[in-house]
């Protein structure tokens, strides 16, 4: 009991963990899916550079859209950014940071697929065997251009009987794994200078502003987690009550239609069943529903809730909110505060 | 009770990573099928398309319809759309959503077959073997002087290698290298393209329909709480009606037996710490078990009740009394006036 609250608030107030193990965890995939995909360079000579290279380059692709996908915070931030400014303005700047943050998780996975290319050498070899310029190597000297070409389409596939246990193969083939692991490397080096500068040097400029629009942006998310959490308990206390108003408007309407027989000793006539009201009016039935019960103001709600937010001030009075919430009887003081129940 | 409200509330509140889970899983499922399967191709010029195509469509249309079945919503969603309109009118919106929320995650499964078949290349090669360009790629020469069958009957063991007889016309690695490249390619870009898709409605919605989406989400979710709640209230009426009813069993026995004078005495003895008994104890445990009846006590009136609730749901207004009889609206009576302050609630 106490775990699930701990675990729970761990996952509400820590957005930010939650993305980076889901980011780890997509990474990890693509780690095992590089390893178990069978690599099949066609060795043909147009067939081979279009297998590379989009072997190369589409994977990640379609990794960087599943990266956006599961992010939750990328919905978050399309909805802060297309929603009607309201009583609440928006800030472009908490935008701009929810953006490169989901952009920086997003690439995580599409970078380990093309490192681990690199760094592996089929995908370099198969797309650029065609393009190795034959003076290098001594060996083919004595081929006919079109031979030569031939030849270095089929030098990926090391069991093709041209091409078997010929060390002009093995040459071309090392170089271009060389070459390969060599950029991959060097793209491992400049990203990791890259991460590195960027996070020393960050705290140089406009620290207090960053610190602002991380709060803020963690805060959209939280309030939206948080109003669904609501809903649900509202829906809850809402179904629970039309429930029971239907069981006791049963029993009204067969009394009135007199088809209730006189029970045969048990429940005498006169004494009438609790009514719904009365079972709910203490405690967390009502307060729940906080006046909200009719399909209109729950539409009406929710209506308000996108089109028009309210302003991020708890000290202002609700009455200032605007119409959608006006159900309540109106506040005694203007300057009432909301009452905030913690439950410890 | 709060326990499973806490719970609930971290399922519901967590829907998104539960959710996620479930996809993770049912891929997995998918590509641990596909990898136990043993891919049998018959090699022969007529059968290797329909072989091929069935394993390639098949599956995904059975687990599609799997996916669909083991949603436990499906049935909510039946009972919503079938349901007569009664005091409640129906919303197409939200009907749509949560069909459109099953279907997502049905189709994970599905894509998931197709994509590692593609990617593996089996199918592709046991399909299209019989339409590899063997000019291009093999004797070039040699094809005028065969007829068309025999062709045919060469190629289609390229991808059974313990049969293959035509290494003089085709060798069978280029023709295999070749389809499992062109297999691949189209595995990839199908990949691509339904990742692409799913980002583009996931991403363009909120630009559109938030608010009508908000609804949906809210009334879709309102149902199935309603539903659930709507059982477990039976199930106590049910439980109470059936205690009751015993208990009065119990009490007209006794009563029975009062009244026999073949016991006399005795039975008035015995019988009377019993009546005695079950005298005090009605003011104690059936008091209660009778409120949860809410005066609903024959067969014939928990029939009609449930006839009704299927036919006629009542509107979503709470706070109305009045009977079903007449016009069925009471929203000419006066709303009694609230008193409650707002008060908010605060969980973190």
């Amino acid at each position: 009991m106490d775990r699930f609250r701990m675990l729970f608030q761990h996952l509400q107030s820590s957005s930010e963990s939650v993305m980076n193990g889901i980011c780890l965890l997509l990474a990890a995939v693509t780690v095992k899916m590089y390893s178990s995909f069978d690599f099949n360079c066609p060795c043909l000579a147009r067939y081979n550079a279009l297998y590379g290279l989009g072997l190369l380059l589409t994977p990640p692709l379609a990794l960087f859209l599943c990266g956006l996908l599961v992010n939750r915070q990328s919905v978050v931030m399309m909805e802060e950014w297309r929603r009607p400014a309201g009583h609440r303005k928006k800030d472009l700047g908490i935008i701009r940071y929810m953006c490169s943050s989901v952009l920086q998780r997003a690439l995580a996975a599409p970078l380990v697929w093309i490192l681990l290319a690199l760094l592996d050498g089929k995908c370099f070899v198969c797309a650029f065997s065609n393009s190795v310029d034959p003076e290098k190597f001594l060996d083919f000297a004595n081929m006919t251009p079109s031979q030569v070409q031939l030849f270095l389409a089929k030098v990926p596939c090391k069991e093709d009987e041209m091409v078997k246990d010929s060390p002009a193969r093995k040459a071309v083939s090392r170089y271009l794994r060389c070459l390969s692991q060599a950029i991959g490397w060097s793209i491992t080096l400049l990203l990791i200078v890259v991460a590195f500068l960027a996070r020393c040097l960050r705290p140089c400029f406009d620290q207090t502003v960053f610190l602002q629009r991380r709060y803020w942006s963690n805060y959209v998310d939280l309030e939206q987690k948080l109003f669904d959490e609501t809903c649900c308990e509202h829906a809850r206390d809402f179904a629970h009550r039309c429930v029971l108003h239907f069981f006791s408007s049963m029993q009204s309407e067969l009394r009135a239609l007199g088809l209730r027989r006189e029970p045969a000793g048990g429940i005498p006539e006169s004494q009438e069943p609790p009514e719904p009201s009365e079972d709910l009016d203490g405690g967390s039935g009502k307060a729940h529903l906080r006046a909200i019960s009719s399909r209109e103001q729950v539409d009406h709600l929710l209506s308000t809730w996108y089109s028009s937010k309210p302003p991020l001030d708890l000290t202002a009075s609700p009455r200032l909110w605007g119409p959608g919430l006006n159900h309540r009887a109106p506040v005694a003081a203007p300057g009432t505060r909301l009452c905030h129940q913690v439950d410890v | 009770m709060d326990k499973f409200r806490m719970i609930f509330q971290f399922l519901q509140s967590n829907q998104e990573s539960f959710m996620n889970g479930i996809c993770g899983i049912m891929a997995l499922a998918s590509a641990q099928m596909y990898s136990a399967f043993d891919f049998n191709c018959p090699c022969l010029p007529g059968y290797n398309m329909a072989y091929s195509m069935g394993i390639l469509l098949t599956p995904p249309l059975v687990l599609f319809l799997l996916g669909l079945v083991m949603n436990n919503n499906i049935s909510m969603l039946a009972e919503e759309w079938k349901r007569p309109a009664g005091r409640r009118a129906k919303d197409p919106a939200v009907l749509r959503y949560m069909f459109c929320s099953m279907a997502q995650r049905a189709l994970i499964a599905p894509v998931v077959w197709v994509a590692v078949t593609l990617l593996d290349g089996k199918c592709f090669l046991c399909a299209f073997c019989t339409a590899v360009p063997v000019a291009t790629l093999g004797n070039g020469s040699l094809v005028p002087g065969l007829p068309a069958t025999e062709l045919a009957r060469l190629l289609a063991r390229v991808p059974c290698p313990e049969i293959y007889d035509g290494n003089w016309l085709l060798a069978r690695e280029v023709a295999v290298r070749y389809l499992r490249c062109i297999s691949q390619a189209l595995g990839w870009s199908f990949v691509l393209l339904t990742t692409l898709l799913a980002f583009v409605v996931r991403s363009v919605r909120p630009c559109f329909t938030q608010a009508a989406f908000l609804k949906s989400k809210y009334w879709s979710h309102y149902i199935d709480i309603e539903r659930k709640l709507f059982d477990e209230t039976c199930t106590e009426h049910a439980k109470a009606f059936a205690k009751v009813c015993i208990q009065q069993f119990f009490e007209a026995m006794n009563h029975d037996l009062e009244l026999g004078h073949t016991h006399g005495v005795l039975a008035t003895a015995t019988a009377t710490p019993t009546t005695a008994e079950a005298a005090q104890s009605p003011s104690d445990r059936t008091e209660e078990e009778k409120e949860k009846l809410r005066g609903i006590t024959d067969q014939g009136t928990m029939n009609k009740l449930l006839t009704s609730w299927h036919e006629c749901k009542p509107p979503l207004r709470l706070g109305q009394e009045a009977p079903l009889m007449g016009n069925g609206w009471a929203g000419s009576e006066p709303r009694p006036p609230r008193k409650e302050v707002a008060t908010y609630f605060s969980k973190v």
